[in-house]
């Protein structure tokens, strides 16, 4: 009777191992988070009409289809040292032909950074230079950032 | 008679009875003293090397011993080796290492007769000296528009140091004469930790997952045989 009373809670123990797993829930790599000003008064925010965004030689990004924002935060690949993006705008009625371009170069130096367990490696963007080919995008600040590591804030202003 | 005095008489006599028989008792103890076996207890550790058969990721060994000071209290030991790969989403890496822990259990269950089985708490110390290997890795990019590259160049980092306190609540039960199988559960706090550059210790010899709370678990079911020195 006493032994049997061993062997259950030898049982109980066999059954009870756990584990907790864990969810990323930390930030990982940052994104480009750009903000649009009005060029002629540049406190005041100001919608893009009809934005769509995408990288060189890839898909629109999904987020980013004909939408009509004031501020957007855009992934850089970080397998490589630039990302080139293409923005598109129409601020009429989204005829083809009032389509207007421009495009946006970034180089950076990746970086990775040690997060956790779930969350693995992110990469942060050091040395970023940006440059335009001034399409509808009349002008930017700031053109170099030290370092992207958060995304808490706007990177970019951009007055249009 | 009254029937008071009746009651008088009967209460009178269980009394009679009862002290009787805490007599009878106090002889019986006194006249029979079961002796208990002193000696070094020492085994392995059978769940290691099931684990490291059932899985590929895990190869592990251990020794257990004991040694019994007192009635209640054993000196407590146990030594190993242990490899083991955590497989998470974004990272592939290797611990291998040795661990040493030593301590005490107290034994806190009272043995009928000649039995010498225990219930015991324990409290240890332990260290461990291991390498730990970052395998492969993917950057977590947050996005499917550009996924990271998996990166396989490994990169180790050798003689980590950890060591850490444990609390441990077991059971040990003699099956045959002096061969005991046991089991057990461990709460293990670390004390401190060295983790590789830009990289973080996630598996600990003898310590096993670390949790972000620098907390762990174990468990160890073990078959030991007791060399008995003397009887007491």
């Amino acid at each position: 009777m006493k032994k049997s009373i061993f062997y259950i809670l030898l049982l109980i123990l066999t059954f009870s191992a756990c584990e907790k797993d864990d969810i990323c829930l930390l930030p990982n790599t940052p994104k480009l988070v750009l903000r649009f000003y009005d060029v002629s008064d540049t406190t005041s925010k100001k919608d893009v009409t009809f934005l769509s965004i995408w990288a060189d030689g890839k898909d629109t990004l999904s987020n980013y289809k004909s939408v009509t924002l004031d501020s957007i935060a855009i992934p850089l690949n970080v397998n490589t040292t630039e990302t080139v993006y293409h923005f598109k705008m129409n601020n009429t009625t989204g005829n083809s032909i009032d389509n207007k371009f421009n495009k946006i170069t970034l180089t950076y130096n990746p970086e990775e950074v040690y997060v956790s367990r779930s969350c693995g490696f992110k990469t942060i963007f050091n040395n970023v230079i940006i440059t335009s080919d001034n399409g509808w995008i009349q002008s930017f600040t700031p053109s170099t950032l030290i370092t992207i590591d958060n995304e808490t804030a706007a990177h970019v202003q951009i007055f249009h | 008679m009254k029937p008071q005095r009746m009651y008088k008489y009967f209460i009178s006599f269980c009394f009679v009875f009862l002290v009787a028989k805490s007599v009878a008792q106090e002889n019986l103890k006194d006249s029979i003293k079961y002796k208990s076996p002193y000696g070094l207890r020492i085994g392995v550790d059978i769940s290691k090397p099931i684990l490291g058969l059932t899985g590929s990721d895990y190869s592990g060994f251990e020794i257990v011993g004991d040694y019994r000071i007192s009635k209640n209290l054993y000196i407590a030991t146990e030594l190993g080796v242990e490899e083991n790969t955590s497989v998470e989403d974004y990272t592939n890496s290797t611990a291998k290492g040795s661990y040493l822990k030593v301590g005490i259990n107290f034994n806190a269950y009272k043995n009928w007769l000649d039995m010498n089985n225990e219930i015991f708490l324990g409290f240890r110390y332990a260290l461990s000296v291991f390498d730990q290997t970052l395998n492969s890795y993917t950057t977590n990019t947050g996005t499917n528009y550009f996924l990271g590259n998996l990166i396989t160049t490994p990169t180790a980092t050798n003689g980590l140091i950890a060591h850490w306190t444990e609390f441990v609540f077991g059971l040990k039960v003699e099956t045959f004469k002096n061969v005991f199988i046991g089991a057990s559960f461990s709460y293990k706090i670390l004390l401190s930790i060295q983790h590789p550059d830009n990289f973080k210790t996630l598996y600990v010899p003898g310590f096993n997952r670390v949790f972000e709370s620098e907390t762990g678990f174990g468990f160890n079911y073990t078959i030991s045989y007791t060399i008995p020195f003397f009887k007491k």
